[in-house]
């Protein structure tokens, strides 16, 4: 080949590369711009203010109410919101958001979607940033909202880096049910995907810090406020759109944790919350006793879902919902002077005496005459550590009153302890229930639904432990002092019995695809809890895990079965907090073998 | 504006396009331009030291020219009498411009380090401003300075056209990272005219793509591997910091022969040939070889201006008689040699920067090669008693291993932050090397992934490759011209494809700066 023509020849391998790149970029479309292998979830990671636009185009007759703001926006479940205003709402948010992202969002929506409500989220960064991101391809809006020249909008996406397209690709063989940190976004709220958050186990201080460590040395970067103005321009510029087009607007300013608080002068603070007074009228959870509690928040500035619902709550006037006191308050320009006096005198830090409260949970299994050493008890035996229990103070409560102090900060009594069966034999009817009527005590037993009233292994003729059957159940239930609840109803299987593989446990079986698992899990406990509330006559809302095996997605099927607390074998004692109903999720049980009634106090007492 | 930005794709684009669009005698002007604007996009307000170099050393040139031909004119016998005159006033010519233009970059680049010692060692303050360095400062007045020196020697008579002297001083390819340039050899070729030749453009463009494929793929992707290690030494085994000096080895070789490619072959696209600078060091059989082939034009550079000057010198010559009559034998004829010899490696290692580990450096390898002389009258003796092959393959093979080990401690020296970090992971190497953490995901930890390991992997497997078969007098691009249109084709689209691939994309064209830059 001559020199000449191997360098036109180069030129047009050149030439082609930003071609291709363009043709990969129009067909994967990773930033879900051209409508091409959607995949919002993904793409909303990539870029929520680009790709949330291209969503709501295709899908704004689904919703009319919408919830605008940064990160901290996603903290207010839809649910509550649509329950409360009787509506449907998307949430819009984006992390970053600032107010002048915040107002082109609204005036596209309202352009463009029908909209009874906007609930407009305002952090306390908001003070600081206004109108950044413009040229990132990850941060800009999309050209309907910002009214960027088309032409270099699509064409940005169209030259964007092939690593986003291959992301994509890569990423949709491993997209899993539960979010990854490619997919962070729930399609259909618009919200952050907070299953796995919402099931974590929260309870103990120390246990949180060692999960959480940013809060054990909090790191405060001082920032200063210079965009006060500006963003209230914009927030004038949103009341006066929703008012043009007569739709019903709700400033909230979300909760910060106490620390972050630090970050700004009170000079700055002042100024803030008096000037968004001025604007408009809103509802301030930014400083409260909520936000000395680090386990209400999951990193700096995030609070958690559970807070979100306390504070729709407050605005919306539910008092089944349990709300400190002092969280949220009505601001409007006449108040405003006394209510930052609130910001910025801040005194006091974490005391949590008053919201928390440590339950230990035991386990028992079968009972009979003679204890085996593991854990079958003999009678004797367990009606000595109840006499002891009752003895030092103890009251065995039911999930009834846990999920009431949880939920509504019901209080328990002194000394709370919650005594648990699994797998349902007939010793706990014959035996442990009267024992327990004795000492006027509650239980809750968790029956493996496939041996209820069983003595042999699924009649296989191999004789088992005899389990008692839903009269039985329903007898005790009816006595208010028992409780039956899911062991599963058969994923408690024998290795030795059962063919292989056989489901020891509640959790996916080597090899298992996670469809497969999740349908198994599913139609399992929906078949248990259907059983028992046929046999019993009350609803489950609890399950215990055979084994004490649990993975994160078991836990959120569980909670999408509407479960309230789901219970393992891990030796601790739980600290219930009010306001966090995931402190009720993999709650830890003490295994109680044959032992005095001292022993086991000091087993729970630690 | 870095060889590795698009910006520099399309200026080079556009340059080459007018280059030979415009009238050939004033394509010149037109280099001369881009240079400057080369310069002042990357360099900004200290093109000022620019222009200073540029002119003293133009002045210089043209007094020095004027000194030689007025005692050329001389009638013989006056001449005769007159040249001791005028060799001091060349002499002080000389001086002035060496005194201003390295007391320019001693002050820019050392003097912060000099204060510092100064500061520290007496309890003075001395002020150490931190001054911005301007682009390619040592190799811009070490290339001007040869100029001078060559004037003053009457090598060729000095260039009388500002704007021509200027644009050999700024030339933008070589600006910032060399080859250090002659100007007898680069001077005519830039100020000459060039037609078109689609060799050299074809030439150009693959001896570029062969740098970028050093540089972006492999030389920045070990980089973030070497920048993890490094920016915080401690703790790791001494497998691992092994493993970075490696890796900072390959990076270096990469991003500095990568980069001379791509200066070489810009120089060719617009049909001027440049220095070579790297000879395929990998294959040095020694340390006096190695830095033969490494950075040969400052090699080069130090022999022709600091070891003949020294070594030809009166005192140097009374330092020979001397040893000559007291050590006798060979030690006394090689010893002032020798001694010239260990000056100029002391200097080339702090040509590379002001610290103490530079100053080291220039020790370690003056005094091995120093050592190596000395001592090459007891090899001899020793080789004719041990009966090996020595010219066979293993033994050559042994010899390249061990100027590698050398160079590879060496490696210590140049990339630690400090001295006594580089002697403490030196030690760390060979007192608790723990081989095991090279395989339990600690390199993993840095911020690259297997794959980016088998990446530099396969990537030094070809340069090693295609280096061994131009050892062995192989030309790469001659034998591709000799393959079908398919091949030619696949040879041009493969390698776009991994260098736009593994190298461009992914790091959002943030253009890494040129390791040598900072030198």
């Amino acid at each position: 080949m001559q020199s000449k023509k191997w360098v036109f020849m180069f030129l047009g391998c050149l030439l082609s590369l930003p071609l291709l790149l363009m043709a990969v970029n129009y067909v994967v479309d990773p930033f879900g711009v051209f409508g091409h292998m959607t995949w919002y979830s993904f793409s909303e990671t990539l870029n929520p203010r680009v790709a949330k636009t291209t969503y709501l185009k295709e899908h704004w007759q689904e919703y009319d109410s919408y919830l605008v703001g940064c990160s901290s926006t996603s903290s207010y479940p839809v649910e509550a919101l649509n329950e409360y205003l009787d509506a449907s709402f998307y949430n819009t948010i984006s992390y970053g958001v600032d107010m002048k992202d915040a107002e082109e969002t609204v005036r596209w929506l309202l352009d463009n979607c029908t909209v009874r409500n906007i609930v407009l989220n305002i952090y306390v960064d908001n003070g600081v940033t206004y109108d950044t991101g413009q040229d990132q391809l990850t941060l800009k809006l999309h050209e309907e909202v910002s009214g960027e020249n088309p032409l270099t909008f699509y064409g940005g996406y169209l030259l964007a880096d092939p690593n986003y397209a291959w992301d994509k690709l890569k990423d949709k063989a491993a997209d899993t049910e539960l979010s990854q940190p490619f997919d962070v976004f729930d399609e259909e709220t618009g919200a952050y995907d907070k299953r796995a958050r919402d099931v974590e186990n929260i309870g103990d201080l120390d246990r949180y810090y060692e999960a959480y460590p940013v809060f054990t040395d909090y790191p405060v970067y001082p920032a200063r406020m210079g965009e006060i103005e500006t963003t209230m321009e914009s927030v004038a510029a949103i009341r006066d759109m929703c008012e043009a087009a007569g739709v019903d607007l709700y400033v909230v300013c979300a909760p910060v944790y106490g620390e972050y608080l630090n970050t700004f002068t009170d000079e700055d603070l002042a100024a803030f919350y008096t000037a968004l007074a001025e604007v408009t009228d809103y509802w301030d959870f930014t400083y409260s006793s909520v936000s000395w509690e680090p386990r209400y928040f999951y990193d700096s500035t995030h609070f958690r879902n559970a807070v979100g619902d306390m504070a729709l709550a407050r605005m919306f006037g539910d008092d089944s919902v349990y709300i400190p006191e002092d969280f949220g308050a009505y601001v409007t320009a006449e108040n405003a002077a006394d209510h930052v006096k609130t910001l910025t005198n801040r005194t006091g830090g974490l005391d949590d005496s008053g919201y928390t409260c440590e339950v230990p949970v035991l386990m028992y299994h079968h009972i009979a005459e003679e204890g085996d050493g593991g854990v079958t008890i003999s009678a004797a035996c367990f009606e000595e550590q109840m006499a002891a229990l009752s003895e030092a103070g103890y009251t065995a409560v039911g999930l009834e009153d846990l999920y009431a102090y949880v939920e509504e900060g019901t209080p328990l009594p002194e000394k709370p302890i919650l005594i648990t069966f699994d797998d349902g034999y007939e010793s706990n009817y014959t035996i442990a229930w009267p024992v327990l009527e004795k000492y006027d005590m509650q239980a809750v037993i968790f029956t493996i639904g496939v041996s209820v009233g069983k003595d042999t292994y699924k009649d296989t003729g191999t004789a088992i432990t005899p389990h008692f059957s839903y009269e039985e159940a329903r007898e005790m239930a009816e006595s208010g002092v028992i409780s039956i609840q899911s062991h599963t109803y058969d994923m408690h299987q024998s290795a030795q019995l059962d063919e292989s593989p056989a489901r020891t446990s509640a959790v996916p079986l080597k090899g298992e695809s996670e469809e497969d698992y999740m349908a198994a899990f599913l139609s399992d406990m929906e078949r248990s809890m259907s059983e028992i509330l046929e046999g019993v006559g009350e609803p489950v809302t609890a399950m215990a895990y055979p084994n004490g095996d649990y993975t994160t997605l078991s836990q959120a099927l569980c909670r999408e079965l509407g479960l309230k607390a789901t219970f393992t074998t891990e030796a601790r004692t739980n600290v219930l907090v009010k306001g966090l109903p995931q402190c009720l999720y993999g709650m830890g049980r003490y295994n109680v073998e044959e032992i005095s009634g001292e022993a086991l106090l000091d087993l729970i007492e630690g | 504006m870095s060889f590795t930005s698009l910006t520099f794709l399309v200026f080079l684009g556009v340059l080459v396009v007018l280059y030979y669009l415009v009238p050939r005698k004033f394509q010149w002007v037109l280099l001369l331009l881009a240079s400057y604007a080369f310069y002042l996009w990357g360099g900004g307000k200290t093109v000022v030291y620019l222009l200073i170099t540029t002119c003293t050393t133009y002045l210089a040139g043209r007094l020095l020219g004027a000194l030689n031909s007025r005692l050329k004119a001389l009638p013989a016998e006056e001449r005769k009498a007159r040249k001791p005159a005028f060799d001091r006033k060349k002499k002080q010519v000389v001086l002035a411009a060496c005194l201003l233009n390295f007391g320019l970059l001693y002050i820019l680049k050392y003097w912060s380090f000099t204060a510092e010692v100064i500061n520290n060692a007496s309890g003075l303050h001395l002020p150490a401003p931190d001054l911005l360095m301007p682009l390619g400062v040592s190799f811009f007045t070490f290339q001007s300075i040869s100029y001078v020196i060559d004037c003053y020697r009457g090598k060729y008579a000095p260039q009388e056209n500002l704007g021509r002297y200027a644009l050999f001083v700024s030339f933008f390819p070589q600006i910032i990272q060399g080859p250090i340039a002659r100007y007898d050899q680069l001077g005519p070729q830039l100020l000459g005219e060039h037609k078109l030749s689609w060799d050299q453009l074809k030439y150009g463009i693959q001896l570029c793509m062969w740098g970028y494929f050093k540089k972006l793929v492999i030389a920045e992707r070990i980089g973030v591997m070497v920048n993890a290690v490094f920016s915080d030494v401690w703790g790791y085994s001494g497998s691992i910091m092994a493993a970075a000096v490696l890796g900072y080895s390959i990076q270096l070789y990469c991003d500095f022969s990568g980069g001379i490619d791509i200066t070489r072959g810009v120089g060719q696209m617009l049909g001027i040939e440049m220095a070579e600078n790297f000879r395929r060091p990998l294959f040095a059989l020694s340390l006096t070889e190695y830095w033969r082939r490494w950075h040969i034009t400052l090699g080069a550079w130090m022999r022709d201006y600091v070891f003949y000057p020294i070594a030809l010198s009166k005192g140097f010559r009374k330092l020979g008689s001397f040893a000559r009559k007291h050590f006798g034998g060979v030690m006394g004829k090689i010893f002032a040699t020798s001694m010239a010899t260990f000056v100029v490696y002391f200097v080339i290692g702090i040509w590379h920067g002001a610290n103490f580990r530079y100053i080291a450096y220039g020790f370690y390898n003056g005094g091995l090669i120093t050592a190596g002389l000395l001592l090459e009258p007891t090899f001899v003796k020793l080789r004719e008693r041990i009966p090996i092959r020595w010219d066979g393959k293993a033994w050559h093979f042994f010899q390249m291993a061990r100027t590698s080990l050398i160079v590879f401690v060496g490696r210590y020296m140049t990339r630690a932050p400090r001295l006594l970090t580089a002697l403490a992971m030196i030690r760390a190497t060979v007192t608790d090397f723990q081989l095991q953490s090279l395989t339990d995901g600690t390199l993993l930890s840095f911020g690259l992934t297997a794959f980016d390991y088998w990446v530099v992997a396969l990537g030094m497997v070809v340069v090693t490759a295609v280096e061994w078969y131009q050892e062995k007098g192989g030309h790469v691009r001659k034998w591709m011209e000799g393959r079908s249109a398919v091949v030619q084709w696949a040879m041009v689209m493969i390698p776009l494809l991994v260098i736009v691939l593994l190298g461009a994309v992914g790091q959002g064209y943030v253009a890494a700066e040129f390791i040598y830059a900072q030198f």
